[in-house]
């Protein structure tokens, strides 16, 4: 204390605390408050988190590859007219260097499949099926036969929803169909060798593997492919080195990492740390009426005892200081048993909620069936921070009208 | 003795094999009878629904197996449009919106004017033959006629969704019923011809019929009215202007 008048932090935190627990119903229910709101806020975060995260992994699951290099027009036209021969040279050098861990070649081309009951448009993936694996493929998700087992392999492996809105299944033939670069109808007979199951339907309804060769045949393109699919293992650190790819690939093509790729997983995983903010300042907002309510009560309540303590001597900044050390008080005991509570609720649901009640209208979203709620450190100091800096901000205000009275008004206040 | 068995055996070898002629060129034979080197046909197409029927008059044109110009005619509301095949390739015109469009291979599985065939039963050709194992699996006679019926299984890589076809051809090469059964052994659809008469001095069946077996209220009827077969095209017919311009 620079003030040898000063009382001691001792008295004010004593004098603070005392006063706390004088209206202790008041007091109680104010915590309550405080306690639900940073709970609630900590818990939206978690969930929020938890899908988000769980959107990205499983957006960049669907088709591996977070770094991506195509032919300049084939993002805009994925026609197979749009294609590019095989890495070589300075891209394949980089290529086989870390930190990439994995790449692949993949053709890739709307086309129509048929059976002998229904059609559909599809996504035809010429795909070098070792090259899959390494990159991502989970051969555990092939449900019935086989994934394809070489680059030149004359089978095709549907989803389990195109299976059956084919009405077709493991073993029979299907006609698959596209254009060649000439413009000519390229079809031709394949036997469904396996079915594969995603998490999304959309995804089991528009993936067709066949093999690189096959397709490649089929179209009439020697070598040709649409696009390099790259990964390396984290992709969160994308940005450290997809330009080094660009750079090896040349102007001639376009590299782009998932960010880029998927504009909307990429926008949707820079906003969740905005959005939880946003949340948690609303929350807050709602939370800080009732504080402010409170504390213009407790000092209402006690203008007489103010306007003596003032009249014996004590400085009107310390007042401010003793409302304001009230306040820090309830907020920190609130974010305490808020935040302890918070983490009791979302632990035990980290293993998954199951929402598949609503599954149909989240997979839209390309949501699973399954939230993950994720407790992150960086939500709970975040949500603190909020709480702390707001809720003293909105203190001010009747710590600086307590400061304010006039010792002897204050004094014959009835 | 022996002389004679072995001529006696002979004379049932060839006896045989003229009986049993070769499958694959029957059904060609049969593909060309009803196409001849050149054609005009004018015909009426109906569709028939369950509540709803509703034709369409229309001429068409072929030469050869890769050529084939087809335009409706009435009603008014249809009149001219117009498809064009060529070498695998097709276009159709809508005078309404006064555009050719090329047919791109997403849409060949679609219906045909809103028929129960689709861009692909009209398209196919004469070559998708050599795509097929046919057999002969029985001579029949019927009114009069021998009636060949064969048995065709595509290719492991071709382009048929079917597990097998089966073709009754009359020997006078008027292609009586086109069976198209599932990988199952299910039988999905038939094309059928009744009502069978001269035209041109060729049988011609003037009633073809595209039926799927389990919409039994549903069906595609092409009538012929009339046609003529080896007949003095002009040489621009099958051309992307005559089919936007009839001139004739």
């Amino acid at each position: 204390m620079a003030d040898k008048h000063s009382p001691s932090a001792g008295i004010l935190a004593t004098l603070a605390w005392r006063n706390l627990w004088r209206n202790y119903r008041r007091t109680l229910i104010m915590l309550t408050a405080i306690v639900v709101g940073v709970w609630a806020m900590i818990l939206f975060s978690a969930m929020m988190r938890g899908m988000l995260d769980e959107m990205v992994q499983a957006g960049l699951r669907v088709l591996p590859g977070e770094v991506q290099v195509h032919h300049p027009d084939y993002q805009d036209d994925p026609s197979v007219v749009n294609s590019m021969s095989a890495p070589k040279g300075k891209l394949l050098q980089v290529l086989n260097t870390p930190p990439v861990t994995a790449w692949t070649t993949r053709l890739k081309v709307p086309g129509m499949i048929s059976s002998e009951r229904d059609n559909r448009g599809v996504l035809l993936l010429g795909v070098d099926p070792a090259g899959e694996i390494a990159l991502g493929f989970d051969p555990g998700d092939i449900v019935q036969g086989r994934f394809l087992e070489s680059a030149d392999d004359k089978g095709i492996v549907i989803g389990r929803k195109l299976a059956e809105r084919l009405e077709t299944r493991l073993g029979k033939r299907v006609v698959i169909m596209s254009q060649n670069p000439y413009n000519d109808v390229a079809d031709r007979g394949v036997r469904i060798v396996g079915i594969y199951r995603a998490r999304l339907q959309a995804t089991e309804e528009l993936f067709v593997y066949t093999s690189r060769a096959l397709l490649q045949k089929m179209l009439e393109v020697e070598d040709e492919i649409s696009e390099v699919a790259i990964t390396a293992d984290n992709y969160e650190h994308v940005d450290a080195w997809w330009r080094d790819i660009d750079a090896a690939a040349g102007p001639d093509l376009d590299t782009q990492p998932w960010t880029v790729l998927d504009a909307y997983l990429g926008s949707m995983y820079e906003i969740q740390g905005t959005m939880n903010v946003i949340i948690m300042v609303i929350i807050f907002i709602a939370l800080s009426f009732g504080l402010v309510n409170t504390l213009v009560m407790a000092v209402f309540e006690r203008v007489r005892e103010i306007g003596l303590m003032m009249a014996l001597g004590m400085r009107p900044q310390w007042i401010m200081y003793q409302v304001l050390l009230e306040s820090l008080m309830l907020l920190s005991l609130g974010l305490v048993i808020g935040n302890a509570l918070a983490t009791a609720t979302v632990l035990p649901l980290e293993s998954g909620i199951d929402i598949s009640v609503v599954g149909d209208g989240l997979e839209m979203y390309g949501m699973g069936a399954t939230l993950y709620p994720t407790l992150a450190l960086e939500d709970m100091l975040m949500s603190t921070l909020i709480v702390l800096v707001l809720g003293l901000l909105a203190s001010l205000i009747p710590a600086w009208r307590a400061s304010r009275y006039n010792p002897v008004e204050a004094l014959t206040k009835t | 003795m022996f002389r004679i068995t072995s001529v006696i055996t002979l004379i049932v070898l060839s006896w045989q094999t003229v009986a049993q002629p070769e499958p694959r060129e029957l059904i060609e034979k049969a593909m060309d009878h009803w196409r001849g080197l050149t054609s005009y046909t004018e015909m009426t197409l109906i569709i028939h629904r369950p509540k709803w029927e509703r034709s369409m008059s229309m001429q068409s044109w072929t030469q050869g197996a890769e050529q084939s110009l087809v335009r409706v005619t009435a009603p008014v509301k249809d009149a001219g449009n117009g498809t064009l095949l060529k070498d695998k390739n097709m276009w159709t015109y809508a005078p309404k919106i006064n555009r050719v469009i090329k047919i791109p291979s997403s849409m060949m599985n679609q219906s045909w004017m809103g028929s129960d065939l689709s861009n692909n039963d009209i398209s196919k050709s004469t070559d998708i033959i050599d795509q097929y194992d046919h057999t002969l699996l029985e001579t029949k006679e019927v009114e009069g006629h021998t009636v060949y019926v064969i048995q065709s299984i595509p290719h492991e890589d071709a382009a048929v969704v079917w597990g097998k076809e089966i073709h009754s051809i009359r020997d006078d090469y008027v292609m009586l019923e086109e069976q198209f059964w599932d990988q199952d052994g299910v039988l999905v659809k038939t094309f059928s011809a009744s009502d069978i008469k001269e035209f041109d001095g060729r049988s011609v069946a003037a009633i073809m019929r595209m039926q799927e077996v389990d919409k039994p209220g549903q069906w595609t009827e092409m009538r012929v009215d009339d046609t003529h077969f080896d007949i003095d095209l002009p040489a621009n017919l099958f051309t992307l202007s005559s089919l936007r311009n009839p001139r004739r």
